[in-house]
């Protein structure tokens, strides 16, 4: 069953760019859904996995044979190192927005690691409560009230602390 | 003319690509077979050259189109012995067998005899008959999958009145000896409906020395195009059949009452025809005559003695049907212990591009009385070589060594 829960995610991901994938996700949902209620997985998409995986090692005698007859095993392994690396990718991409919503880094406060939201929204900047400032200036983020910052007067801009690093 | 099957190989196209840079080793001809650029060229000129209807229109293209898909019916009845007049254009050999289950008058307390490894085209129509109160009685074949004359002889009741067999087998390629049971049949009162989907396209068929009651194939199994079959059938039994569909060209007239049928084999082909196919099957006719049905089948048993030999030695690896290759003609079908059989085909393609079949070919109905889940077929034609039937050995050879 795992190798159609883990086809199930793969294929659902993959399935968002490629109307392909999507049919394979359909099956895998269908086959996994079969395995749960405990009755056979007749789309033989297992099989094809199986039969892809192995089928790049053939030249590969003993390393074929292996995941030939460990392949459930192999599975099994890799199911759980995926459900232990979503959970791992939940809790740190949660905490990440978290920190970077509430600190400006994902990394959280006094932190200067890599961020990759600062990373993706590219040259150096400084978020100060409600302004958003770079080396050409500042520019407003929630726009609720009035404010004035370094002889600036950003009529729209709002914040408990309306200022600028010097 | 002199079988080189490099020079054939050229004339199909898909042999000359790579996939994955690597040669195409199509071995499931059973199932359908490739088409030489000649079946292609004869289908093109119908699209670009007489578009038109044949037997209604009287403008120039409808004349042509007429001439060439009578020039193909007289091209197919040549190619298995009849007359003109006596076959019949159908879908493929299914339509053939449901044509003859719903036009041959069966009554309840008529029995039809069948074989034990029909292809559910040759199985469903049967069954459905039940419902009219036909019996359907099946005769079992050898263990070893061969025909079992003395079986059929006590399953030959004089309430038989169709005998409807597969004339080469497409699970195991057993022939029945088809001559001795429409003898047999004839004896007994009873006609002989033959499934030669897999006896037409690879050896010498004629049907009048047969002396075979109705006979179906499909064109797409005999390098002819998709969607084509060929039902043939004794004039004088098919002038008595009722039409299975009935519509546009089966008649001379109607009333809003009455209609006056045409005489076969129109009566029996309701609609605008598959012209291009018709004339593309005649092409695909005309090139394995050129070819030689005996060359056909001495190469096909040839090559399948090749593969049997070197696969038996292969550990875990069972033939099904007789071990004698001669009997199977161009068929291979195989189980490996231990391995399940759409995972050995799936292997075959992706480890060297070889395309077979696996399943139960729809046979289910053996299978399932077998307690199988089904095997591997590798199934052989003209155009298959020594070098393919190396790579074959070889990649299934790698495959059972995971076991």
């Amino acid at each position: 069953m795992v190798v159609c829960v883990i086809a199930l995610v793969a294929f659902a991901i993959l399935g968002i760019f490629s109307a392909r994938y999507r049919k394979l996700a359909r099956e895998a949902a269908d086959c996994t859904f079969k395995k749960l209620t405990l009755r056979p997985c007749d789309t033989g998409l297992d099989v094809r996995i199986k039969a892809s995986v192995t089928s790049k090692l053939v030249n590969y005698p003993r390393t074929a044979k292996f995941m030939h007859k460990n392949f459930d095993a192999m599975m099994t392994l890799m199911f759980i190192i995926m459900v232990v690396s979503m959970i791992f990718t939940g809790y740190y991409g949660i905490k990440g927005v978290y920190n970077y919503a509430q600190f400006g880094n994902c990394n959280g406060p006094d932190s200067s690691d890599f961020c990759i939201f600062k990373a993706a929204l590219d040259a150096p900047h400084n978020r100060v409560g409600a302004l958003w400032c770079t080396a050409e200036g500042c520019t407003c983020i929630t726009p609720t009230v009035n404010c004035t910052v370094s002889g600036q007067n950003y009529s729209s801009c709002g914040g408990a602390t309306c200022s600028c690093p010097a | 003319m002199v079988f080189d099957v490099e020079k054939i190989r050229k004339d199909f196209p898909i042999l000359e690509r790579k996939i994955n840079n690597k040669r195409l080793v199509y071995l499931d001809n059973a199932c359908m077979t490739l088409r030489p650029s000649q079946v292609i060229s004869a289908m093109n000129r119908y699209y670009e050259e007489f578009p038109a209807c044949a037997g209604r229109s009287a403008h120039k293209l409808a004349s042509r189109t007429n001439d060439e898909y009578a020039k193909a019916r007289e091209r197919i009845a040549r190619f298995i012995g009849a007359k003109p007049n006596e076959v019949i254009f159908t879908r493929n050999t299914t339509e053939g067998i449901n044509l003859i289950a719903h036009s041959l008058d069966l009554k309840s307390g008529d029995a039809v005899l069948t074989t034990d490894k029909e292809h559910n085209s040759n199985l469903l129509p049967w069954q459905m008959l039940r419902e009219k109160g036909v019996k359907h009685v099946v005769v079992r074949s050898n263990e070893d999958g061969t025909f079992n004359f003395d079986r059929f002889l006590r399953g030959l009741t004089p309430d038989v009145k169709l005998v409807s067999m597969v004339h080469t087998s497409n699970l195991d390629g057993v022939t029945i000896p088809a001559k001795k049971v429409i003898e047999a049949a004839h004896g007994n009162g009873s006609l002989v409906l033959l499934d030669a989907a897999q006896s037409v396209p690879h050896k010498k068929i004629d049907v009048k020395q047969l002396g075979v009651d109705f006979l179906a194939f499909s064109g797409h199994k005999m390098c002819g195009s998709s969607g084509t079959g060929v039902l043939y059938g004794k004039y004088d039994l098919l002038r008595k059949l009722k039409p299975f569909m009935v519509g546009g060209d089966t008649v001379k007239s109607t009333t809003y009452e009455t209609a006056e049928f045409l005489e076969p084999p129109e009566k029996f082909e309701a609609g605008l025809q598959n012209y291009a196919g018709a004339i593309g099957l005649a092409a695909a006719a005309e090139y394995l005559e050129k070819i030689g049905m005996e060359n056909i089948e001495r190469h096909e048993i040839e090559l399948n003695m090749f593969i049997t030999d070197e696969i038996s030695k292969i550990p875990g690896l069972k033939i099904i049907g007789p071990q004698n290759p001669e009997l199977r003609s161009g068929i291979i079908s195989f189980i490996i212990e231990g391995m399940d059989m759409h995972y050995v085909a799936k292997m075959l393609d992706n480890v060297a591009n070889i395309a077979v079949r696996s399943g139960q070919h729809c046979v289910h109905s053996w299978f399932n009385s077998c307690g199988m889940a089904g095997t591997v077929r590798a199934s052989l034609y003209f155009y298959n070589t020594i070098e393919e039937a190396v790579i074959f050995i070889g990649a299934l050879k790698k495959i059972a060594a995971l076991r």
